[in-house]
């Protein structure tokens, strides 16, 4: 070991910028793993943390002994608490305000939610838990006061976690908890406010399909909402931030390639440099298993305690952003469970490290020791020909870059799998704002919506630039065969397609009362197919049976919609209402029609797109992504850096014959120009392939595999990818050349190191 | 390394350098072409001083006044001959490119002017050697053991294209250890110390 370290001092600046290598490669993987196991695991976290019950039924209110007596009875329970959920509330605190509150009524038992700051509510009168999201965006502590409508001013006694939602502001509504004691108080001991929310939780969670089929004829004749299970919750969560989850995890990947690649080709270049050091190591009489493990004790020396600042330093920057997103998330961060993947990554860092060492000193070790004195070269054979067009000085430098084909290729797959990374940042980055903006992305095709009844949709029908007018009703319901499983219904009372259109991905368009095309998202979760049965419950009705006869691409609703005809659900409920859906004629002014329109009393509002419009969670997943695209431009340039750096320590001696002969500084920029050309004219390409053909659906499927999602790759993006890449050579291309001429030119020709 | 050094090299002229290891001979090849900065002194080449020049400034002297032949040719791998030849004529003046043509037919070279140097002798490498130091038309030719890697009968062909290239009115410096160079040189200096005798 001593030995070692005095190696390595002899080799002072060689040793730091193979340290600064590897601590970028470390900070690379630190940021990629930080976010990608944050995110992979914040869920189950947050919901041991919270004690989230196995299943959330709602219900219309109850008395509490009615819900009691059938819910207790059922098998394979460990625990039921109820409590009251009291929606449209005013809530307002520290200068903010909302409406549309939620108050949950809490009983005594299991509670279903996680304190994370202050106290439960317990036998202190005039207290309330805020939900963790409200108290963040409304900048609240423990200790601090809010106006509950009804309730009057309550202390803040604690803030509290809970992951049946995405946290607010990006589920709308603001939740807090008081206890049911604080509405006795209130409102005297006689008040029975009922409940309507029953958590459940399990003794065996396996045996949920038990539990749910007892539960059905229990609840029958209940108006029963919604019967949500802990894996449907945590899907509503995972397609929030699938997206971001995709693209982090191809970001890992990318980080990791590269990492990689760079540690093991730096290794393997300071090996080949000391090929005449091994030589004289030989001659002495050292053995060829001592050499090479003097090598890779050198190599693991530097790369531990770079490796482990690297990933420190890119855990740290991680976490706060990674905070925020869990936050929005309603989810827990790791903490000190990070330690071991980051432990993982390190001995993986090591372990490529000593490897890029081990393997070539090894190969170099077989050759004469007399060659190894002659600085031995890896490469085997005379140098054939190669069929690359001469181009002068750029040609040449696509000819050293060609030369050594195994850095090439390493570098090109690195560079292409970051481009197409790339790619898909900027393709999501579109999508989202298309879905925020454009309702041609969810199919629709109606521009403008006004309040009214059918009829007056034939006298907004006659306004010149109206193409089309029908009402619009939405239903909210479940299957009747799984009560766990919520869907909307979107009515028209005829064709539906001139209003909106999701893409057909099998069978064919509904043309009477009981026929309806259902979303992939819904076939997928039922099973339904063209010519399948589907038994629906409308919130506060009876069943309805309608034939499947196609199922479509919807991104609505998560896929998990029902296009049908209006009569039926008519009959079922005479009261369906919903807005007036305007298509405009093809190439009308759409001012000119809402003038029309106010003209005629509709008072209009514009179609929006379907991603949550909260400013907050759409500006932290832009800083996500920028984050991300500013990453993968970082490990680009540091590998298109070290691949110039490498060719210009392996044709120092040309370089420097070169300069010798009179080749002023620019020549030297345009050889190593064309270096840099030959690794990314072909790592662009290959992005585009790979972004065409693979990371785009495959982060599509994984987004939203109801859907088609819009993942393509467009002229600006590969403009702004290959100008990206180039501007990051042309920067690598700078920084080498003014390396490579601050050196004597006799010192590259006479020496070789 | 060097030490009161005063060397002119006068036009036509081929001096020969000898002496023993490590006594300076390459470095005054080094600092006479401009690749290595003397700490004290001043050095000219055609009339132009080498100190205080940028990095371009001294690469432009070059390429219009020095040419350099060395031990192990150095040429560039990845290129053909010729190539290595054409890729010297880029840093000179205009005309350059058009000798390169005449200058490898001079160097009986035509036959494996497309060869990459690992398909090439040693012989034929330092004849396209002597061929690229000459295609800008230097006023000085510096050759640094241009015979040391080579057969006699291949080290007698490179000695002859150096001495006919003094007749043109250039200047050849040559370090060697070579007999036979120091047999054909106008002058021969002896290095001893870093002091020329």
């Amino acid at each position: 070991m001593r030995r070692a370290l005095r190696r390595l001092r002899g080799r002072r600046r060689r040793v730091l910028t193979a340290a600064a290598l590897t601590a970028a490669a470390g900070l690379a993987v630190g940021v990629a793993g930080t976010v990608g196991f944050s995110l992979a695991t914040g869920y189950d976290r947050a919901a041991q943390r919270t004690d989230q019950p196995d299943v959330l039924g709602r219900f219309a209110p109850q008395r509490l002994s009615v819900l009691r007596e059938r819910l207790d009875r059922l098998p394979n329970v460990e625990a039921i608490s109820y409590r009251l959920e009291v929606n449209r509330v005013r809530l307002a605190a520290n200068g903010q305000s909302k409406r549309n509150g939620a108050v949950h009524v809490v009983r005594p038992g299991r509670r279903g939610y996680g304190v994370v700051a202050g106290r439960d509510l317990g036998s202190r009168a005039g207290e309330a838990l805020v939900e963790r999201g409200v108290a963040e965006e409304w900048k609240l502590q423990v200790g601090d006061r809010i106006d509950v409508g009804g309730l009057g001013s309550l202390r803040i006694a604690g803030i509290a976690l809970s992951v049946d939602n995405v946290a607010f502001p990006l589920a709308t509504v603001p939740r807090i908890y008081v206890s049911e004691a604080e509405i006795s108080r209130r409102f005297g001991a006689d008040a029975n406010p009922g409940v309507n929310l029953a958590l459940v939780w399990l003794a065996d969670p396996s045996r949920l399909d038990i539990t749910l089929a007892a539960a059905r004829p229990a609840v029958f004749g209940l108006r029963t909402e919604q019967l949500l299970t802990k894996r449907a919750v945590r899907q509503v969560i995972d397609q929030a931030a699938g997206i971001v989850i995709a693209l982090l995890a191809v970001f890992g990947l990318v980080a990791c390639a590269c990492a990689g690649v760079m540690l093991a080709a730096a290794s393997a270049a300071e090996v080949r440099r000391r090929a005449p050091a091994l030589g004289v190591q030989r001659a002495l009489g050292a053995t060829r298993g001592a050499v090479v493990g003097d090598e890779t004790l050198d190599a693991v020396l530097v790369a531990a305690p770079a490796a482990a600042l690297g990933l420190g330093v890119g855990a740290l920057a991680a976490a706060g952003p990674t905070a925020n997103l869990l936050g929005f998330l309603n989810e827990v961060a790791p903490g000190s469970a990070l330690l071991w993947p980051l432990a993982g990554a390190f001995a993986g860092l090591v372990t490529v490290a000593a490897a890029g060492a081990a393997w070539p000193a090894w190969r170099l070790n077989r050759k004469a020791v007399s060659e190894l004195l002659r600085g031995g070269d890896l490469a085997t054979g005379p140098a054939k020909r190669r069929r690359v067009p001469s181009g002068g000085l750029f040609g040449l430098g696509a000819r050293f870059a060609f030369a050594r084909r195994g850095r090439w290729t390493s570098t090109i797959s690195a560079l292409a799998v970051a481009g197409a990374a790339m790619l898909l940042v900027l393709a999501v980055a579109d999508l989202l704002v298309s879905l925020r903006d454009d309702p041609g992305t969810l199919g629709r095709r109606y521009a403008l919506t006004v309040p009214g009844e059918q009829r007056d949709a034939r006298t907004i029908a006659r306004i010149p630039g109206v193409a089309a007018a029908a009402q619009r009703s939405t239903v909210e319901a479940a299957d009747s065969f799984s009560l766990t499983e919520p869907l909307r219904v979107i009515a028209y009372p005829g064709d539906h397609v001139p209003f909106e259109a999701p893409p057909l991905a099998e069978g064919r368009r509904l043309a009477a009362d009981g026929e309806v095309e259902v979303g992939l998202g819904l076939a997928d979760t039922l099973g339904l197919r063209p010519g399948s049965e589907l038994a629906i419950q409308p919130a506060g009705s009876g069943e309805l049976r309608f034939r499947v006869v196609g199922i479509v691409r919807a991104l609505e609703n998560d896929g998990r919609v029902v296009y049908a005809r209006t009569a039926r659900l008519r009959d079922a409920d005479p009261s369906l209402g919903g807005p007036i859906a305007i298509r405009l004629a093809s190439g009308a002014d759409r001012a000119d029609v809402v003038r029309r329109l106010d003209a005629a009393g509709f008072e209009s509002s514009a179609t929006g797109g379907a991603t949550p419009r909260n400013r907050s969670f759409l500006g932290v997943l832009a800083s996500v992504l920028r984050a991300v695209a500013l990453a993968i431009g970082l490990v680009c340039l540091a590998a298109i850096l070290q691949t110039l750096a490498l060719t210009t320590r392996d044709r120092r001696r040309a370089l420097a014959v070169m300069r010798a002969t009179g080749a002023p500084p620019g020549a030297l920029a345009a050889v190593l120009t064309g270096t840099a050309a030959a690794l990314i004219v072909p790592a662009v390409v290959l992005a585009v392939l790979l972004q065409r053909f693979v990371l785009g659906p495959i982060v599509a499927e994984l987004a939203a595999s109801y859907a088609t999602l819009p993942l393509g790759v467009g002229a600006t993006g590969i403009l702004l990818v290959g100008g990206g890449l180039a501007a990051i050579g042309a920067v690598a291309v700078l920084v080498v050349t003014r390396a490579a001429t601050r050196e004597p030119v006799a010192a590259g020709i006479e020496r070789d190191d | 390394m060097l030490d009161g050094v005063d060397l002119d090299l006068m036009p036509g002229e081929l001096v020969a350098v000898v002496g023993p290891s490590g006594s300076g001979k390459s470095t005054l090849l080094h600092l006479a072409g401009g690749l290595d900065l003397p700490e004290a002194g001043e050095v000219e080449v055609a009339g132009e001083r080498l100190s205080g020049r940028s990095d371009a400034e001294l690469a432009r002297l070059r390429a219009r006044h020095v040419g350099f032949v060395f031990q192990a040719f150095h040429l560039v791998a990845e290129l053909s001959g010729e190539e290595n030849v054409r890729l010297a004529a880029r840093f000179g003046t205009r005309d350059a490119a058009d000798r390169v043509a005449a200058l490898i037919d001079a160097v009986d070279l035509r036959a494996v002017a497309r060869s990459l140097p690992a398909q090439l002798s040693g012989g034929e490498q330092q004849r396209f050697a002597v061929a690229r130091a000459l295609v800008n038309d230097p006023t000085v030719i510096l050759a640094d053991e241009p015979t040391g890697n080579l057969d006699a009968r291949s080290g007698a062909t490179v000695l002859d294209l150096l001495r006919r290239s003094t007749d043109s009115g250039r200047a050849v410096l040559v370090v060697t250890h070579d007999p036979a160079v120091t047999a054909r040189a106008d002058r021969v200096l002896r290095l001893h110390d870093g002091s020329l005798a």
